[in-house]
């Protein structure tokens, strides 16, 4: 790469305007034509700023206090508005938020059209929609044509970010931001939208800066980077050299916290065997949305299709899936927020949607529940102390002397200091508002807990904490934990076995080191393949998913509702719907590749 | 399909409203003190002849009995006649109950036919006149929150909300009609009799339709694609007048349709003022006179506008923004 670098990016400074303190301090750095330049940080390192700032996008109060981008020999910082904006159709930029980008009053099509037609005015109309529509058609959007004219709301957020894309390469950029893209995506989806910006910068000849807060995203989409750190540039250097020797003590800390999954050192649990605490015996739940353009009808979602399965005393247990999957769903059954409307929940062998009045409130003590939000589930006029004793007093137990020792004790166990009693939770991290949702749930001692994404707003040190204190009131209190998490790298850690949701229905039910080192079903391994991760993966995403995304769940596809993304679909899967299967040892997976695997094994026993 | 399904279901709902509307009206008019065979018939009639026409006009039958009659009429496209207008003019109400020179009595469709037209040209001159005025000093205060194009919007919506109406048509009468000459202001001889009033009208409506629209777009200038925009390479020209205006107008829209029953009682006041002849002035003698078929009429034909601009508020809504659904 020997060619004039696009990008020139020299002692670039950025501030507040009348605060000496900078945001972005002496940035350089070259980008030749082609390069993937990847740029990561933490939350408040100045990346965002950085990746608006080489666009010329700066907005009050924040000001370039020095330094120059050059792009293509001209500083584009000292270009007047409508220059700029001629320059536009150059450099091409991409957010974090797919879903606000475009009106959503206005189809999708159409919109990038009128970019193209105010970068590129020479383009006819005709011509620009012809070149939208192609383009869409080049990042896999199906039926492109008639997509053209959708609206933003009738996109997914991978389709949106992929519409997006389109709309940065329509006018053929020299160069083009992506500032953390791939951030709201579900894993799959954006492990396929790396691969597409991967593929387009060769097709497009586009350089692209790559800005993410996730070190093994930006490993898997540059080569080269950039670690920023307070405003500076801190570290550079090839990816490899990177993870193996990372120079700055940030980046040192960012390499050994990113988690592992097949070469971690915790040694696998042996999940305990007692007595079933919770059945789920054929749990189906639909819910009815009204149809659009029908004069009363109603549409059928069904959020959860015929699940299956046993949790067991003690048991970590988890169950897995990207958004729509329908875990929250199965989330409300399991904690009787919700009657199944088909098939049974067993807790301790009663069936819970008997139960009401007085037996409910009983069972209420056994399931406990807590919140993926610690700031939308605490109400914020209520001190901390009464929160954690209103379950009590709900329940009627002990005087209002003995809740409070109760009180105290939990928050002493969870790790709450006891001076928060009488205080509201404002100001409190997300980490201490967690242990009061664990702490208000742990003092009706309940024999089981229910973690909905409990952890997923929390970063990665506060995980840790909270991890070592579920260990510690498990060992204590004999407690069985149901784990519903989108973020595979922590149930590795945590669960015993682990259920996968697909669309609806548990596709795999295996032990933690049988579905890591050897999935039963294909989805699993798309998902563990698409899991941003610096080891080396077992699994490839190229070869474990093919393009598109998760069926509507009102049209539910005949067959597996997999096999539009499954490469190994046979004509068998688009007729027939699998079942879960054993696959030895009480693994499950509803595939019909692991019928074929063992029917070997008959043939052989017939023979 | 969609825009069918969602009429078919809008009006079957404007129906029942329009029902329920004369139902309630129909009650309360039978309910109050007044005697309107008396007034027709005149302070010195006899009561067995007053019971007599009563009787023979069916008024002393059950309320529900009267109802269900009148509105199979209705339904029939006859609004029934007035009860003291002749249908050659003056009013009749107070003379003799022997009068030979009272002709046949007006009917009820007929008369709302002749105002109603009056009354909707001012009332669209109006909402014209509100709409200018609320662009011109809403955009910019939108556009610039916090700052003095906005502060203006505010206190120009203060000032105008607080301006009684009666006042303001009374001191605008002298000013522009009695002082100056320049417009015309009391009957109707002409298009130009209109603007006054309607001026007054827009004057009543504009304080809300600024705040609203300074308010939406401000909070719709905030929006990320809003921002994105720029760097997309769309002028601020484009964006504000293709998309930021284009957001901020549906609850502009909205409003405009529940401002519409605060314009019909503007109305009454403004046309009383004006002696413009139009539904309001109908209503206010109606009213004064007992005239019970014309209230009901002029009850049923406004509730069934009312339902009307409501729909076709929403559905010019949803052709804006297609993520509403009605």
């Amino acid at each position: 790469m020997s060619a004039e670098p696009i990008l020139r990016v020299r002692d670039l400074s950025v501030g507040i305007a009348g605060n000496a303190r900078p945001i972005l301090a002496d940035v350089s750095f070259d980008l030749a034509p082609r390069e993937i330049l990847g740029i990561i940080g933490a939350s408040g390192s100045g990346k965002t700023v950085l990746s608006r700032a080489i666009v010329n996008w700066l907005e009050a109060p924040l000001v370039v206090t020095g330094g120059s981008v050059a792009f293509k020999g001209r500083d584009i910082l000292k270009l007047s508005g409508g220059a700029m904006r001629a320059t536009r159709r150059e450099i091409a930029y991409v957010g974090a938020n797919p879903m606000g980008a475009l009106d959503p009053t206005l189809p999708v099509g159409p919109q990038i059209v009128e970019k193209l037609h105010a970068v590129a005015p020479e383009i006819g109309r005709e011509d620009a929609k012809r070149r939208v529509i192609t383009l869409l058609d080049a990042v896999r959007i199906p039926s492109a044509a008639t997509r053209f004219h959708d609206f933003p709301s009738q996109f997914s957020g991978g389709m949106m970010q992929r519409a997006l894309i389109v709309d940065a390469l329509v006018s053929n950029p020299a160069f083009l931001v992506a500032d953390n893209v791939t951030q709201p995506l579900d894993v799959t989806v954006a492990a396929q939208v790396l691969r597409l910006m991967r593929e387009l910068t060769v097709s497009f000849d586009t350089a692209i800066v790559f800005i993410s807060s996730s070190l093994p995203t930006a490993c898997d989409a540059a080569n080269m980077i950039l670690v920023l750190d307070e405003g500076r540039v801190v570290e550079r250097q090839q990816k490899d050299a990177l993870v193996a020797n990372p120079t700055h003590a940030y980046t040192a800390d960012l390499v050994a916290n990113t988690p592992k999954i097949w070469t971690g050192t915790t040694p696998p649990r042996t999940p305990p065997v007692g007595e079933p605490v919770l059945s789920v015996r054929g749990a189906s739940r639909s819910y009815h949305v009204r149809k659009r353009g029908s004069f009363a009808g109603t549409s059928e979602v069904r959020a959860v299709r015929n699940v299956t399965f046993d949790v067991h005393a003690g048991e970590n247990f988890g169950i897995v899936g990207e958004s729509g999957c329908g875990k929250s769903s199965l989330m409300r059954l399991l904690s009787r927020l919700e009657r199944p409307d088909g098939g049974q929940i067993l807790c301790e062998g009663v069936d819970m949607a008997t139960l009401s009045g007085r037996d409910l409130l009983a069972f209420r003590r056994t399931v406990q529940l807590v919140l993926q939000d610690p700031f939308g589930s605490l109400p914020p006029r209520t001190a901390v102390g009464a929160m954690i004793e209103a379950p009590l007093r709900i329940h009627g137990l002990g005087d209002s002397k003995a809740r409070r020792e109760r009180v105290v004790a939990m928050m002493r166990e969870v790790g709450l200091s006891p001076e928060l009693y009488d205080q509201l939770p404002l100001g409190l991290s997300a980490g201490q508002r967690q242990r009061i949702n664990v702490a208000r749930a742990m003092i009706l001692e309940p024999r089981i807990l229910i973690m909905d994404e409990t952890l997923s707003a929390l970063d990665q040190a506060e995980q840790f904490k909270l991890l070592a204190l579920f260990e510690t009131l498990q060992a204590k209190h004999g407690l069985t934990y149901i784990f519903i998490s989108h973020d595979m790298a922590l149930v590795r850690r945590t669960c015993d076995r682990v259920a996968v949701m697909y669309l609806g229905e548990v596709v795999e039910i295996s032990r933690n080191e049988r579905l890591f080192f050897d999935p039963g079903h294909p989805y699993s391994r798309a998902l563990l393949s698409a899991i941003p991760t610096l080891e080396e993966k077992r699994y490839r995403t190229e070869d474990c998913l093919l393009d598109g995304e998760p069926p509507n769940p009102i049209d539910l596809p005949v067959g597996c509702g997999f096999a539009g993304r499954c490469p190994n679909a046979f004509d068998r899967c688009r007729v027939e719907s699998p079942v879960l299967m054993a696959r030895g040892n009480r693994d499950l997976a509803a595939c019909f590749l692991v019928e074929r695997e063992a029917a070997p094994v008959l043939e052989e026993a017939l023979a | 399909m969609e825009i069918l399904s969602f009429l078919a279901r809008r009006i079957a709902q404007g129906l029942v409203i329009v029902f329920l509307v004369s139902g309630l009206i129909f009650t309360l008019l039978r309910v109050v003190p007044g005697d309107p065979v008396r007034l027709m018939a005149g302070g010195m009639a006899p009561e067995a002849l007053i019971n007599e026409i009563a009787t023979k006009m069916g008024l002393r039958d059950p309320i529900p009995i009267q109802f269900m009659r009148y509105m199979g009429h209705v339904v029939r496209g006859d609004l029934g006649e007035s009860f003291v207008r002749p249908a050659n003019g003056a009013s009749t109400g107070g003379s003799s109950f022997d009068d030979s020179t009272r002709g046949a009595r007006a009917k009820v469709l007929d008369l709302i036919g002749e105002t109603l037209p009056m009354t909707l040209q001012l009332a669209g001159v109006a909402v014209a006149m509100a709409l200018v005025i609320s662009a011109l000093i809403g955009i910019p205060g939108g556009l610039a929150p916090g700052r003095w194009p906005d502060r203006l919007a505010f206190y120009v919506s203060s000032v105008f909300i607080s301006l009684p109406n009666f006042w303001l048509g009374i001191v605008l009468t002298l000013l522009l009609s009695v002082k100056l000459g320049w417009l015309p202001a009391i009957g109707y001889g002409g298009f130009a009799y209109t603007l006054l009033p309607a001026f007054v009208l827009a004057v009543e409506l504009s304080p809300v339709l600024i705040r609203t629209l300074t308010g939406s777009l401000a909070s719709i200038m905030q929006e990320p694609f809003i921002a994105v925009g720029a760097v997309r390479g769309l002028s601020r020209r484009r964006i504000i007048a293709n998309h930021a205006l284009r957001n901020a107008s549906v609850p502009l829209l909205n409003l405009l349709g529940v401002q519409f029953s605060g314009l019909l009682g503007g109305v009454l006041i403004v046309e009383y003022i004006f002696d413009y002849p139009g539904l309001g002035l109908l209503t206010i003698n109606a009213v004064l006179q007992r005239d019970f078929p014309l209230i009901q009429g002029i009850a049923i034909v406004t509730s069934a506008i009312f339902v009307f601009i409501n729909i076709a508020v929403d559905l010019a809504a949803t052709m804006i923004d297609p993520r509403l659904e009605y």
